[in-house]
C-alpha cells in the first residue's frame, strides 16, 4: 500500500500512509487507539475507499471497491466481533455467502471443510451449532471461513483478545503454518510480547502516519511500546499493597448459567481493603455469572455474599449500590450506557436513587452535572460538552466514561469486567493507576480480565477461574505465567 | 348425514387449510427478521381482491391470481415500511391490518355489493388443502436445503453478522416478503372459496391465530403446520358442540366460540420459553 490518505470530514485517520508486507510473512501492525490501524486495513480489505492512495497486490496496483472485491483478489479479514451466527451450525456458517450452488451440497461442503480443518490441525462438529463454540473455536472457524474463500492475505483484529495464553499461542503456530504456505498474515494486536514471540516484522502507526518499520528483534518490547505511545513511558509505580479487612466476600457460592448449568460452583472469594485482585480464566469459565451475582443482577443459587460486613446474598443491585458496590459491565455498549442519552445521564445511571443526586422525589441536574464533569475528566473521555449523546462516542471513550462513573461516587469496592477491553496502553496505564489509587483509600476491586499479562502487570493478587471453580495459584507460585495458565484449562 | 366424525374432520381440514397457508406466510418473513403481525391485512386484502377477481371474471384461477397479487403488493409496501423507512415492525403491521379492513369494508360496500347473492368463482376446497401440505413442503425444503434458505435463516437471525460476510439483508428479507405475499395470497383466495364471496373483516383474526402457529411451532414449518391443525381442529370442535350444554348447564354459544382463542393461549402458555424467536425480529 502507498500513500493512503483517509479523512473522516475534518478528521484525517490516515495520513499519506505507506505499508509493505512480504508475502508467506506474519506482519504485526501496533498503534494506540485511533493511530489508523483498524481504518487502514479496512482499506485493504476493500471496505472504505481511500482519498488517495493506491493498493498494490504481488506489484500490480489494484482498485479494490467493496470487501466482495477483496475476497475476489485473495484478500480477508477477520473482525474484532465474529461475524458468526450462533443459531446455525458450525458447517452452515462455513458455507454462508459462499455456498457454491442454489441448492446446497453440505455432503460435499463438509468434505471440503473437513480436509481444510485437518490441513490447519483443527477439529470441529460440524453439526453442532456454532453457539457452542468458545472464543478459540470461533476464532478457528472464522479462520476456516477465509481458507473457504481461498484467501491469500488473511487480515487478524485482535486475534487473541479472548484467548487463554494456550489458546494464543496454537493460534499462533497454525499462523505459522499459513505463512510457511506461501500465505501472508496481517496481525493487528496490542500484545507486544506475542509480537516478539510470534511475528516476523513490525509496522507501527501512531496519529495516522506510519512511524516505523522494523523485523522482530531489532527492538526491545520495551522501545516498541514507546514508539507506539511516541513518548517515554510513565512506570507503573510498584504500589505496596497492604490488605485491611475483608470488603467482599462469598461463601460457597453457586450460582446457574443461562443454559440451567451450574456456572459458579462453590466459590470462596475474599476481597480485602486495598487490594486490586484479578480474576484470570478463558472466556466462558463462569467469570460472568460470579460478577452479575455479586452486582445482584443474577440470582443465587446456594451460599453467601457478604458486602462490609452485611449479608448482601438476596438484597437488590439498588441496595448493594447504596452499600458503596460498583460495577463495571462487561458490555459497556448494551448493559453500561445508554446511547441515546446525554452523558450527565448516563454519568447519574446506577447513582439516581442516591441522597445525594435527588431533591426529593426528582433528579438534582445539578449535581448530576458535577458528577457528569467529574467523570468525564477523571480518564479524559474526549467528549465535546456534557449534554452530548453517549452514542456520539467511540467505543474506548464510553469505556473511560464507565469506569470513571464506577469510580466517582462514594465506591467502597468495584466489580470491574474487562476493564481496559479495547483501550490502549496510556489508557491502560491510567485505568489501573486509578483502580491502585483507589486502593489506596481503603477501596477494593476485583477484576476479571481474558488478558493474563495485564493481569500481571497490574494487579496484586491473582485468582484463576477455570469451569465454574475459583482457586489460588499455589504458594510461590503467585505470578508465575505457566502455572496461571495452565490452571486456566485445567491442566495444573 | 355424514358421521359426526367425519365431519369433524371435514371442519378441521376447512378451518385449519388457511392457518397453515397465512402461517406459511407469516413464518416466511419472520424467519427473515420481519415480525409479521401485519400477516391478517394481507389474508384479507387477498381475500377481497381474490373475490373481486373471481366474480369479475368468473375464472377461478383470475381470483387466484388477483389475491396474490393483492398479498405481495401490501407484502412488498410492509417490507418498504420496515426495511426502506426503517418503522417499527409491529406498529407498521398494525397499521396495515387497520388500513385492510377499512378499505376491504369501503371496496366491498362500493364495488362488491352488485355481486351479492352469486358466488364468487374460486378453486375447490382440496386444491387448497393439498397446496398448504405441498407448501409446507416446499418451505421446509427452501429454508434447509437451499443457498436461499440458508441466507434467510442468516439475515433472521443476525442481520448485522449477515452483512460482515456479504449478505444484502434488505435485499434477502425483500424476497422473503415475495414468498409471503404468495402464501397470503392463496390463504385469501381459499377464505372466498370457502365462503363463497366476500364479508367485511372475513379473516376475523386468523392472520393472529396463523402467527401465533408460527411461535407455537417454534418458526419451523411442519410444526408449524401441527400448531395450525390443532388450532383448527379447536375450531371445528367449538362449530360442533354448539348448542350443547356442559354437565347439564346449558352454555351459551359465544362460549364455544372462545374455544379456538382459550386453545391458542394455553398452548402459548405451555410453550412459553420453550422456543427461541428468531434472534433478529425486527433488527437492522
Amino acid at each position: 500500500m502507498d500513500a493512503v490518505t483517509q479523512n473522516f470530514g475534518s478528521v484525517r485517520a490516515l495520513d499519506s500512509v505507506g505499508l509493505e508486507v512480504q508475502k508467506g510473512t506474519v506482519h504485526a501492525l501496533l498503534g494506540e487507539n485511533g493511530a489508523g490501524k483498524t481504518t487502514l486495513m479496512r482499506v485493504l480489505y476493500g471496505a472504505l475507499q481511500p482519498q488517495s492512495g493506491k493498493v498494490f497486490l504481488d506489484g500490480v496496483e489494484t482498485t479494490l471497491r467493496s470487501p466482495a472485491e477483496a475476497l475476489r483478489h485473495g484478500i480477508g479479514m477477520v473482525s474484532q466481533h465474529y461475524a458468526i451466527i450462533p443459531e446455525l451450525t458450525a458447517l452452515d456458517n462455513l458455507m454462508l455467502g459462499a455456498e457454491g450452488g442454489a441448492i446446497l451440497d453440505r455432503k460435499a461442503a463438509r468434505a471440503r471443510a473437513q480436509s481444510l480443518a485437518d490441513s490447519m490441525g483443527f477439529q470441529f462438529d460440524w453439526d453442532a451449532a456454532a453457539a457452542e463454540l468458545g472464543p478459540a473455536g470461533a476464532q478457528k472457524l472464522e479462520i476456516l471461513k477465509l481458507l473457504w474463500r481461498e484467501v491469500d492475505v488473511m487480515i487478524l483484529d485482535e486475534p487473541t483478545a479472548m484467548l487463554s495464553p494456550e489458546d494464543a499461542d496454537a493460534l499462533y503456530a497454525s499462523l505459522r503454518g499459513l505463512a510457511d504456505q506461501g500465505r501472508t498474515v496481517i496481525v493487528v494486536t496490542h500484545r507486544l510480547s506475542e509480537v516478539t514471540a510470534h511475528c516476523d516484522h513490525v509496522t507501527i502507526l501512531r496519529q495516522g502516519k506510519n512511524v516505523t518499520d522494523f523485523p522482530v528483534g531489532a527492538k526491545s518490547q520495551h522501545e516498541t511500546a514507546e514508539l507506539i505511545v511516541g513518548k517515554a513511558l510513565s512506570p507503573s509505580a510498584a504500589r505496596s499493597c497492604r490488605p485491611g479487612e475483608v470488603l467482599l466476600e462469598t461463601v460457597r457460592l453457586d450460582v446457574r448459567g443461562d443454559r440451567g448449568d451450574v456456572a459458579v460452583r462453590q466459590v470462596d472469594l475474599g476481597l480485602r481493603a486495598g487490594e486490586v485482585v484479578g480474576v484470570a480464566g478463558v472466556d466462558g469459565s463462569g467469570q460472568r455469572e460470579l460478577v452479575q451475582a455479586l452486582l445482584g443482577v443474577r440470582p443465587v443459587l446456594s451460599g453467601a455474599i457478604r458486602l462490609v460486613g452485611s449479608d448482601i446474598t438476596r438484597s437488590s443491585a439498588r441496595q448493594r449500590i447504596a452499600l458503596g458496590l460498583r460495577g463495571i459491565p462487561e458490555d459497556r455498549h448494551e448493559e453500561g450506557v445508554i446511547d441515546d442519552h446525554d452523558l450527565v445521564t448516563n454519568a447519574t445511571l446506577g447513582h439516581q436513587r442516591l441522597a445525594a443526586f435527588r431533591r426529593g422525589p426528582v433528579l438534582d441536574r445539578a449535581a448530576s452535572r458535577a458528577l457528569a464533569g467529574k467523570v468525564a475528566t477523571m480518564f479524559e473521555t474526549k467528549h465535546s460538552h456534557l449534554g452530548q449523546k453517549m452514542k456520539e462516542l467511540s467505543g474506548g471513550n464510553q469505556q473511560r466514561f464507565v469506569n470513571a462513573r464506577a469510580l466517582a461516587h462514594e465506591a467502597k469496592v468495584l466489580v470491574a469486567f474487562q476493564p481496559v477491553r479495547g483501550l490502549d496502553i496510556e489508557a491502560t496505564r491510567r485505568v489501573y493507576a486509578a483502580l491502585g489509587e483507589f486502593a489506596d483509600q481503603g477501596g477494593a476491586a476485583l477484576v476479571v480480565s481474558f488478558d493474563l499479562d495485564e493481569l500481571l502487570e497490574f494487579c496484586d493478587r491473582i485468582v484463576v477461574m477455570h469451569s465454574g471453580h475459583l482457586a489460588s495459584p499455589p504458594t510461590g507460585h503467585e505470578r508465575d505465567r505457566t502455572m496461571i495458565g495452565a490452571m486456566m484449562v485445567g491442566t495444573a | 348425514m355424514a358421521s359426526p366424525a367425519l365431519q369433524l374432520l371435514t371442519s378441521t381440514a376447512i378451518f385449519s387449510a388457511p392457518l397453515v397457508l397465512g402461517g406459511l406466510g407469516a413464518l416466511t418473513s419472520e424467519r427473515s427478521g420481519v415480525i409479521n403481525i401485519g400477516i391478517e391485512g394481507k389474508m384479507l386484502f387477498a381475500a377481497w381482491a381474490a373475490a373481486l377477481g373471481g366474480w369479475a371474471s368468473g375464472n377461478p384461477i383470475v381470483g387466484l391470481l388477483a389475491a396474490v397479487l393483492a398479498a405481495t403488493v401490501i407484502s412488498q409496501a410492509h417490507w418498504a415500511l420496515t426495511q426502506a423507512f426503517r418503522i417499527d415492525h409491529v406498529i407498521s403491521g398494525m397499521g396495515l391490518n387497520a388500513i385492510a379492513a377499512g378499505a376491504t369494508s369501503m371496496l366491498n360496500k362500493s364495488v362488491l355489493s352488485r355481486f351479492a347473492g352469486t358466488r364468487a368463482a374460486a378453486l375447490p376446497l382440496p386444491f387448497f388443502w393439498v397446496g398448504a401440505v405441498l407448501a409446507t413442503v416446499a418451505v421446509a425444503y427452501v429454508l434447509n436445503q437451499t443457498r436461499g434458505g440458508l441466507r434467510l435463516s442468516a439475515v433472521g437471525h443476525d442481520p448485522e453478522k449477515a452483512r460482515q460476510v456479504g449478505l444484502k439483508p434488505v435485499a434477502v428479507r425483500f424476497r422473503a416478503l415475495l414468498a409471503t405475499g404468495l402464501l397470503a395470497g392463496l390463504a385469501g383466495s381459499l377464505l372466498v372459496s370457502n365462503a363463497g364471496g366476500f364479508t367485511d373483516n372475513m379473516t376475523s383474526g386468523r392472520g393472529y391465530i396463523a402467527l401465533a402457529a408460527v411461535i407455537l411451532g417454534g418458526w419451523r414449518p411442519w410444526p408449524t403446520l401441527a400448531a395450525c391443525v390443532l388450532f383448527g381442529f379447536a375450531d371445528a370442535l367449538q362449530l360442533q358442540l354448539q348448542g350443547t350444554g356442559l354437565w347439564g348447564a346449558a352454555l351459551p354459544p359465544e362460549a364455544w366460540q372462545c374455544l379456538p382463542y382459550v386453545a391458542t393461549l394455553v398452548a402459548l402458555m405451555a410453550k412459553w420459553g420453550g422456543t427461541k424467536a428468531p434472534a433478529g425480529l425486527g433488527r437492522f
